[in-house]
């Protein structure tokens, strides 16, 4: 009998002792998960900074998932709503466009960071896109200042330098486009009629929004906006594009050749090094501006994303701490992320470092991140609001009936109805 | 006599007693499956109804009366949605059971060289993943894609034609994938149910002279009627939920020109600022829809019979 009961005790201990043990290894080695939607660049970024981290804390690990960037957005979105948290990441990055619409239709579900991190270190566009009654809740990652990214191989044979580039209007661009296919048959730009990117470029390089600073519709009666979409008419009727639907046929479409240029934001630099055979063949403009619009300038901004915390995330210490230490301060680790990924971060102190001041040689030597930061520090500023996503689609809707040479007034009043429709 | 009359009830009694322990084991034995369906098919559907009433944006709701109602007769997305989703009701649904009742009699006939190997091809498509299938549609229907570079080869066309970024030929590769996906399985219904007409009536046609296509249009066809009803009002309640292939294939561009009902619901919900009460309003109408189309297939189908 006292031998059973020995033995009881024996196991039950052992079995406590491996219980605490447990515990104690759960709390020292933990695994925060990151959800992201670009395995090159945001994510690769997610992992540089993390490996930083390990350094200090080398039982911690990351788990960096990747999604498509619209099914993760939807896929967060359904998740909220449904009110249940289990599976919802410890760290998620959120575009710009669309912070405001989440922090403002899911209150309590991210973690003001303000106790934690110094703002004041940061572009302050990018603190403002994340500050909800005067809670900031994002570690901001990304600038999308937007470049003219060229073939200078292609254009230098129809007779054009970087300097016939530089500080141009879009209809300069349309004659340009025009010139270089009679001259050499290429064809300039690829365009996909189911997005409406290049409008927000138009937008904000004119510091105007499809809302103002209230949220309310600012689309009919905007010189911007009307002479924003008679441009695309005119290049759309310009025939030197190339139509390509979907994101892979957009980027294949000028790393393939088939187009040689495009105009995008900052983080496109990656995709476009991933061609190594054509480092020296290529070019960073500023981006055009509009013509005959005063406040339009030739600086602009498209996408750009912050991380944010989730107020239910499981490891929400540590991912605080994580993002505070690297993306916080480490002004090193964005020299890195800049030579490697092409990220240009919001911490003004990298921009002192010593890549930021470097040459390309895949761009032939220009010093291409000096302009993009002095281009950064040009970008009007604007509200996005948080019905960008519905405006869009009212612009999409439309593009059929501009690319179709109808009546630019007349579509303004359709693409008005339609968001006025939908913001409610 | 009273001892009989004692029988008797003692015979009601377990009777009763059986009949009582039977519908007692009965509704035991449905319970799990009624409280399973209660849970998670009539309450949500009540909600749901509930829900439609509801106005806000994300998880901020408050009743709203008709303002959902009134709102999507002012909606000029969902007027587009509502067209394009009759507009590939009208068109597609017809083609698709058309054809594969004519693959069914071609099939039936006994005499057809390689008929399994037929029918298992033109099955085959609808239990093909449909995320592949639809892959291998975007890189078919592409710019430089096979299909246009065949056509250009044969000089049909002098040109590609751009079939994602033009509405009407969006719209046609819609159907197209749509009618190829689903002819096989209704082909399969008719099938089965030609194996059952009787042999002797297409015997006594022949003998009395009867050409081929009378007896499928007299003999076949309304043999045929149940099952055609059952699959039109099938494939009526299939198109009116359509959402895989344009979310696939299009997205519902260029556009708007492919965007169905349930792509706008599901856009209400997770693309734009989340209105759940309006998608709920909008997924109502789709059941108002087959509620009403297929009343109207019964009806006909009921007038022909007489």
């Amino acid at each position: 009998m006292s031998s059973i009961a020995l033995r009881w005790r024996r196991t039950l201990a052992v079995a406590l002792t491996g219980v605490s043990l447990f515990s104690v290894t759960a709390a020292s080695a933990a695994e925060i998960t990151v959800w992201c939607w670009d395995p090159n660049f945001n994510g690769a970024t997610m992992e540089e900074a993390f490996s930083r981290y390990q350094a200090e804390h080398p039982d911690d690990t990351i788990n960096v998932v990747i999604f498509d960037k619209a099914a993760m957005e939807q896929k967060l979105q359904a998740q909220l709503a449904s009110g249940t948290t289990e599976g919802l990441p410890d760290i998620v990055l959120i575009e710009d466009y669309r912070a405001q619409k989440y922090l403002q239709s899911f209150p309590g579900a991210f973690e003001p960071l303000n106790d934690h991190v110094d703002y004041s270190t940061f572009a302050p566009y990018k603190v403002e896109l994340a500050t909800v009654n005067g809670q900031t809740y994002s570690l901001p990652f990304d600038s999308g200042v937007t470049g003219y990214f060229y073939r200078s191989d292609l254009m230098e044979e129809a007779g054009y330098t970087a300097e016939d580039l530089e500080n141009i209007t879009w209809d300069r661009l349309i004659e340009i486009g025009v010139d270089v296919k009679e001259k050499t048959g290429e064809t300039l730009l690829p365009i996909d009629p189911n997005e409406a990117g290049w409008l927000r470029i138009m937008m904000q390089s004119a510091g105007t929004w499809y809302f103002d600073a209230e949220g309310n519709a600012t689309i009919v009666d905007n010189p911007a906006i009307k002479a924003a979409l008679e441009t695309y008419q005119r290049l759309a009727a310009a025939d030197i594009s190339k139509p390509v639907s979907g994101w892979t046929e957009y980027t294949g479409s000028f790393t393939s050749g088939d187009t040689i240029s495009t105009y995008s934001g900052v983080w496109m630099t990656a995709t476009i090094k991933s061609n190594p055979d054509q480092s020296g063949n290529w070019g960073v403009a500023p981006i055009p501006r509009l013509d005959g619009i005063e406040s339009s300038v030739n600086a602009s901004n498209l996408g750009g994303s912050s991380w944010y915390v989730l107020s239910s995330a499981p490891q929400k210490d540590m991912a605080i701490d994580f993002l505070a230490e690297i993306w916080g301060k480490d002004v090193d680790f964005y020299q890195k992320i800049l030579v490697d990924q092409g990220a240009l971060g919001s911490l003004m102190a990298a921009r002192e470092g010593e890549a930021y001041q470097a040459s390309d040689e895949f761009f032939g030597g220009q010093p291409v991140w000096q302009n993009f930061s002095t281009w950064l520090s040009e970008i009007p500023s604007v509200n996005y609001g948080i019905f960008t996503e519905e405006a869009d689609a009212a612009v999409v809707a439309q593009i059929p009936a501009i690319t179709g040479g109808g009546n630019i007034d007349e579509i303004i009043a359709a693409i008005d109805a339609q968001v006025r429709q939908q913001i409610q | 006599m009273a001892e009989d009359a004692l029988e008797t009830r003692g015979r009601q009694v377990t009777r009763s007693n059986l009949a009582r322990s039977e519908q007692f084991n009965g509704w035991a034995f449905v319970m799990p499956a009624l409280v399973l369906l209660g849970i998670f098919m009539v309450y949500p559907i009540l909600w749901s109804l509930w829900m439609s009433f509801q106005v806000g944006r994300g998880m901020n709701f408050s009743f709203g009366g008709l303002a959902n109602i009134i709102r999507l007769t002012q909606d000029p997305v969902f007027l587009r949605a509502l067209s394009n989703t009759m507009l590939f009701l009208a068109v597609q649904v017809p083609i698709m059971l058309i054809l594969a009742l004519l693959c069914a009699s071609a099939l039936n006939d006994s005499k057809l060289w390689g008929r399994g190997f037929f029918r298992t091809a033109i099955f085959l498509p609808c239990v093909t993943s449909l995320v592949a299938y639809a892959v291998v549609f975007k890189s078919m229907f592409a710019q430089d894609g096979i299909l246009n570079q065949m056509l250009m080869g044969l000089n049909f066309i002098s040109g590609p034609i751009p079939w994602f970024s033009d509405p009407f030929w969006a719209k046609a590769v819609i159907i197209s994938a749509i009618t190829w996906r689903w002819t096989g399985y209704n082909m399969i219904f008719y099938l089965a149910a030609m194996q059952n007409i009787d042999r002797s009536i297409y015997e006594a046609a022949r003998i009395d002279g009867v050409p081929a296509w009378a007896r499928f249009w007299y003999i076949t066809v309304p043999m045929l009627k149940p099952v055609i009803l059952f699959t039109t009002v099938i494939s009526t309640i299939g198109t009116l939920q359509l959402f895989d292939e344009p979310n696939l294939l299009t997205q519902g561009g260029p556009s708007d020109s492919t965007l169905t009902l349930s792509m706008y619901i599901y856009n209400l919900s997770f693309r734009f600022m989340p209105s759940f009460g309006y998608a709920a309003t909008v997924s109502y109408v789709i059941v108002v829809l087959v509620g009403i189309l297929s009343f109207l297939q019964f009806l006909a189908a009921r007038d022909r019979r007489r």
